[in-house]
C-alpha cells in the first residue's frame, strides 16, 4: 500500500500543526499531576476534525479509516500526544457500528464524531489484557465488578466493557455521566504516565446496554483492540522515529575526544540498527492499516503492535542512553518518551499478549 | 491485467514448464560439474524464451524491460530454486559495466549473448587478502608500459572464477596517489598466460571460492574500463547497478512455516513445542520482523511501478535478515534432538536448517559485512560522521602496512 496524495498532504499538516502547539512544559506538568490532559492538544484535535476521520459520513464523519487514523496517530506519537483519546474513541465507534443499533448509533457516534464524548475501553482484568471469562458480570442490564488500569478511564463519558453473562461474553456500553457515585466509582492510579488518565473502575450496578454478545461479542472486542493496536502501533513508531532523530541530532552535535560522539561506532551503530526498527515497525503499520477488514488483519496487527513495541522500547532505551547525563534531567524531557513507551506497551495488550496471539495464528495451537 | 501482471503470468507459466528440467529435484545427487553442466542448459533454455538479461538494452541481446520486471522475474526464479548461481555475479555487474565503459561495441553484444546463455562466465576481482571492507586499500599491481599493462598480485574470494573466462579486476595504477586515486579498472581474459586460479573449501563444504594469482599478466590498453585513476568510481558505479536485486525476507534459509511444520512433531518437557512459551515468542518476532520486510520490499516494488525511486530503507533487508535466519536455524537444530545433529553437505538452505545456519555467517559477509551495512546506514541514510581514517589522504606508498 502506497499513500496516495491527499494522505501525505494530511501527514504533513498534522505535523506542522503539532509541531507548533506542543508545549513540552505544559506535558512536563501534566506528570505531576492525576485527572489532567493537554486541553491544547484536545482543542487541536477536535478543531482538525481527527475525531471524526474513521466516523461513517451518515453519521457526521469523513468516512475514512484505520490508514488516516494512523497517520494522525504517528505524529500525535512524534510529539508524546496529549490525551489519549484519540486511540478509545475509535474503540468505542468500532464497538457501536459492531451492533447496528441505529438508535445507538445515532445517540453517540455523531458526538464522539464532533468530539463532545470521550471513551474508555475495559477489557483487561488483573489476569489478561482480554480475558474470555471476564470476573465483571452482566445481569438484569446492569455491570457488577472491577476493571484494572482503564485508560482514559478518569475523563472518560462513556466505556465500551466486557463482560460475563449467562448468554456468553457481552460488550456493553456504560454511559458514565449517568450512573451514580453508588453504581461506579473510579479511583485514579497514581502513574508514572498520567496523562493517560489511568483509572480502576468500579462497577456497582451501573446500568450498561449490551452491544454484542456470545460470539459476536468475543470477535467484536478483538477486532476492535486490533484496530486500537494498530493506531497505538503508529503512534509507538512516531515516538521511536522522534527518538531515533533526537539521538541523531545530539549525536552529530556533541563532541568528546576530539570527535562528534555520533563518530563512534557503538553509538553510530546503535542508530542504524534503530533506523531499521524504525522502519520495519512503519512498514508493519501501512501494511496493517491497508489490510482492516481482511482475513490476515488480526495478524498484520500482531506484526505491527510487536515491532512497533520493540521499535519505540529500543529507540527510547537508546536515545536516552546517547544522550548522556541530560538523557536524564527532568527538564530535557526524553523521559517523557520513556515513560509514553511503557505506558503504551502495556495498554492495549503487552508483547507477551500480542506473541501468543500471533503463534496461535499462525500455528493453530493455543498457549 | 497490466503489462507486468502479463509479464508475471509468463514468468511463471514458464518456470513451472521447465521445473521437471532444471528445478532442485530434477538436480539432486548430481557432482557440481554435472550441475553447472545443467545450468548451462537452463540458461541457455532462459535466453531463448526471452527472460534474459532484462534490463539490458535490445541492441545487445537483452530484453530492454525496467527494473521492476527483473525483480519480479528473479524472485519467481529464485522461489523455483533454478541453477543459476554459478551466473549470479556474471550476468549482473560486469554485463553493464562492459556497455558503459567499452568501446567495440559489438564484441561487448557478443560477450553478453554467450554470458546471457549461459556458454561464457565472468567473475569479479576486486576483494584482495588484505582488501574486503577497505576495498581502496587493494595491492594487485597494474604497471603501463608499452602497448599496454602488466598486471601483478592476487585476489582473494572470487566467486567460480574456477569457471570463469573472463572477469572484472580493480588494480592500482599509482601507490604515490592517496589509496581510493590510484585505482584502474580492466576486464581480463582468465585464460591468459600468468593467470592462475586456486579454489578452496569454504566451512559449508562448498567450493565457490577462489584463489587468482596474476604473474605478469599482460593487458591491453583497450581493456581498460574508465579512465587510467577513476577505477574506484567504476567499482562504485558497478555495486549501485546491484541496487535492485530480488531479496528475501528469510534471509535466503527457511520461512517461518517451515520452523512451525518442524516442530510440530516435536516435544519440550511432554508438552507439544509450538506451545512453549520461548518457541512462541521466537516465532512471533520472527515472523514480525520478516513481514515488516517483505512489507518494504513489496511497497518498494509498488513505487517503482509509479515510475519513482524506492526509499534508503531497502538496505536493510540483508542485515535484519540474514541475522535472523542465523539465529533461527540454531535453535531449529536444538530443538530436534539427536536428529538435529546429522548434517548433509550442500543441501538446500532455504529447505534444510543446517545448511542454512551453516552458511548463515557467509552471508554476512559476502555483499558487505554487517558492519559496514550499518556504517552505510548512519553515514547515507541518517547523516552521521565517517569513521576515523589514519590513512585518508595519505599516497598509498606511505600507509603503515
Ligand atoms: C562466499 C563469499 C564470496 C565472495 N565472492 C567475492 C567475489 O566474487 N569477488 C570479490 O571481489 N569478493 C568476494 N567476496 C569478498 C567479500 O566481499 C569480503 O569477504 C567482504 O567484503 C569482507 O571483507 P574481508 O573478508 O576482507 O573482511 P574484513 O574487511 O577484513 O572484515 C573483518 C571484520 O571487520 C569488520 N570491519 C571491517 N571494517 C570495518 C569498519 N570500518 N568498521 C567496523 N567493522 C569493520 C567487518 O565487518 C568484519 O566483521 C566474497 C566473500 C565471501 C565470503
Amino acid at each position: 500500500m502506497l499513500y496516495d496524495e491527499g494522505q501525505h498532504a494530511m501527514a504533513e499538516e498534522t505535523r506542522r500543526v503539532l509541531a507548533a502547539r506542543t508545549d513540552r512544559t505544559r506535558l512536563l506538568e501534566l506528570l505531576d499531576r492525576t485527572g489532567a490532559w493537554d486541553e491544547a492538544f484536545w482543542a487541536t484535535a477536535v478543531e482538525q476534525g481527527w475525531t471524526a476521520l474513521a466516523v461513517p459520513e451518515e453519521f457526521g464523519g469523513l468516512g475514512l479509516g484505520l490508514i488516516e487514523l494512523g497517520l494522525v496517530a504517528q505524529e500525535a506519537g512524534r510529539v508524546v500526544s496529549g490525551a489519549p483519546f484519540l486511540t478509545y474513541g475509535h474503540g468505542a465507534v468500532c464497538a457501536l457500528l459492531a451492533s447496528d443499533d441505529e438508535d445507538l448509533l445515532a445517540t453517540w457516534l455523531p458526538r464522539l464524531a464532533k468530539g463532545e464524548v470521550k471513551a474508555a475501553v475495559a477489557f483487561a482484568e488483573d489476569d489478561g489484557a482480554m480475558p474470555a471469562a471476564p470476573s465483571v458480570e452482566y445481569r438484569d442490564g446492569r455491570l457488577h465488578g472491577t476493571k484494572g488500569g482503564v485508560a482514559c478511564g478518569l475523563a472518560a463519558d462513556i466505556a465500551i466493557v466486557s463482560a460475563s453473562s449467562p448468554d456468553g461474553m457481552v460488550l456493553a456500553l456504560v454511559d458514565l455521566g449517568q450512573a451514580s457515585g453508588d453504581e461506579l466509582q473510579r479511583r485514579a492510579i497514581g502513574s508514572f504516565d498520567n496523562g493517560r488518565l489511568f483509572a480502576d473502575m468500579t462497577f456497582s450496578g451501573a446500568p450498561a446496554t449490551v452491544l454484542e454478545a456470545g460470539d459476536a461479542a468475543e470477535e467484536a472486542a478483538l477486532d476492535l483492540q486490533a484496530q486500537m493496536a494498530v493506531l497505538t502501533a503508529h503512534e509507538q513508531t512516531g515516538g521511536a522515529e522522534a527518538m531515533m532523530l533526537a539521538a541523531r541530532d545530539y549525536a552529530l552535535e556533541r563532541k568528546a575526544f576530539g570527535q562528534p560522539i555520533g563518530a563512534f561506532q557503538s553509538v553510530k551503530h546503535r542508530l542504524a540498527e534503530m533506523y531499521g526498527l524504525v522502519e520495519i515497525a512503519r512498514a508493519n503499520c501501512i501494511h496493517a492499516a491497508a489490510r482492516q477488514g481482511e482475513g490476515d488483519f488480526l495478524e498484520a496487527a500482531a506484526c505491527a503492535r510487536l515491532s512497533a513495541i520493540e521499535a519505540y522500547d529500543t529507540a527510547t532505551r537508546d536515545a536516552v542512553q546517547i544522550h548522556g547525563g541530560s538523557g536524564v534531567t527532568w527538564d530535557g524531557g526524553l523521559h517523557l518518551h520513556m515513560r509514553r513507551a511503557r505506558s503504551l506497551a502495556i495498554e492495549l495488550g503487552n508483547a507477551l499478549f500480542w506473541e501468543d496471539l500471533l503463534a496461535t495464528e499462525l500455528t493453530g495451537e493455543p498457549a | 491485467m497490466t503489462d507486468l501482471d502479463a509479464w508475471q503470468e509468463r514468468s511463471r507459466a514458464w518456470l513451472a514448464s521447465v521445473a521437471p528440467e532444471f528445478g532442485r529435484e530434477a538436480r539432486a545427487g548430481l557432482s557440481q560439474d554435472e550441475d553447472l553442466a545443467v545450468g548451462r542448459r537452463y540458461m541457455a533454455a532462459k535466453y531463448d524464451a526471452g527472460f534474459s538479461g532484462i534490463t539490458i538494452p535490445v541492441e545487445f541481446g537483452g530484453q530492454g524491460l525496467s527494473p521492476l520486471h527483473k525483480v519480479l522475474f528473479e524472485t519467481l526464479e529464485a522461489q523455483a530454486a533454478m541453477p543459476i548461481g554459478y551466473f549470479g555475479v556474471s550476468t549482473a555487474m560486469p554485463l553493464p559495466i562492459l556497455i558503459r565503459y567499452c568501446d567495440d561495441k559489438d564484441w561487448v553484444r557478443e560477450r553478453i549473448v554467450a554470458a546471457l546463455k549461459g556458454e561464457e562466465i565472468w567473475c569479479q576481482l576486486f576483494s584482495e587478502p588484505a582488501a574486503g571492507s577497505d576495498l581502496a586499500g587493494l595491492r594487485t599491481k597494474a604497471e603501463q608500459g608499452g602497448e599496454g599493462w602488466t598486471i601483478n598480485g592476487q585476489k582473494l574470494w572470487t566467486t567460480f572464477a574456477q569457471y570463469s573466462d573472463y572477469g572484472i579486476l580493480i588494480a592500482r595504477s599509482d601507490p604515490a596517489l592517496p589509496k581510493h586515486k590510484g585505482l584502474t579498472f580492466f576486464w581480463i581474459d582468465m585464460k591468459a598466460p600468468g593467470v592462475t586460479v586456486r579454489p578452496f573449501r569454504l566451512a559449508n563444504g562448498d567450493i565457490q571460492c577462489n584463489e587468482v594469482f596474476f604473474d605478469d599478466v599482460a593487458v591491453a590498453d583497450s581493456q581498460r574500463l574508465g579512465p587510467v585513476g577513476g577505477g574506484f568510481s567504476v567499482a562504485m558505479a558497478t555495486l549501485m547497478i546491484e541496487r535492485y536485486a530480488a531479496s528475501d525476507a528469510d534471509g535466503f534459509g527457511p520461512p517461518i512455516g517451515a520452523f512451525v511444520e518442524l516442530l510440530r512433531s516435536h516435544t519440550i518437557n511432554g508438552r507439544p513445542a509450538l506451545r512453549d512459551g520461548r518457541v512462541r515468542s521466537v516465532i512471533a518476532r520472527n515472523h514480525a520482523l520478516r513481514q515488516g520486510l517483505d512489507s518494504i520490499r513489496r511497497r518498494a516494488m509498488l513505487i517503482m511501478e509509479a515510475g519513482q525511486e524506492p526509499g534508503p530503507e531497502g538496505a536493510l533487508n540483508k542485515l535484519f535478515s540474514v541475522r535472523s535466519r542465523q539465529k533461527l536455524s540454531e535453535l531449529a537444530l536444538d530443538l530436534q534432538g539427536s536428529a538435529g545433529l546429522a548434517y548433509t553437505e550442500g543441501a538446500y538452505t532455504k529447505a534444510d536448517w543446517a545448511a542454512s545456519w551453516i552458511g548463515a555467517p557467509t552471508m554476512r559477509q559476502a555483499g558487505g559485512a554487517d558492519e559496514m551495512l550499518l556504517n552505510t546506514i548512519a553515514e547515507k541514510i541518517l547523516g552521521l560522521p565517517q569513521d576515523h581514517r589514519p590513512d585518508k589522504g595519505v599516497p598509498f606508498n606511505q600507509i603503515p602496512a
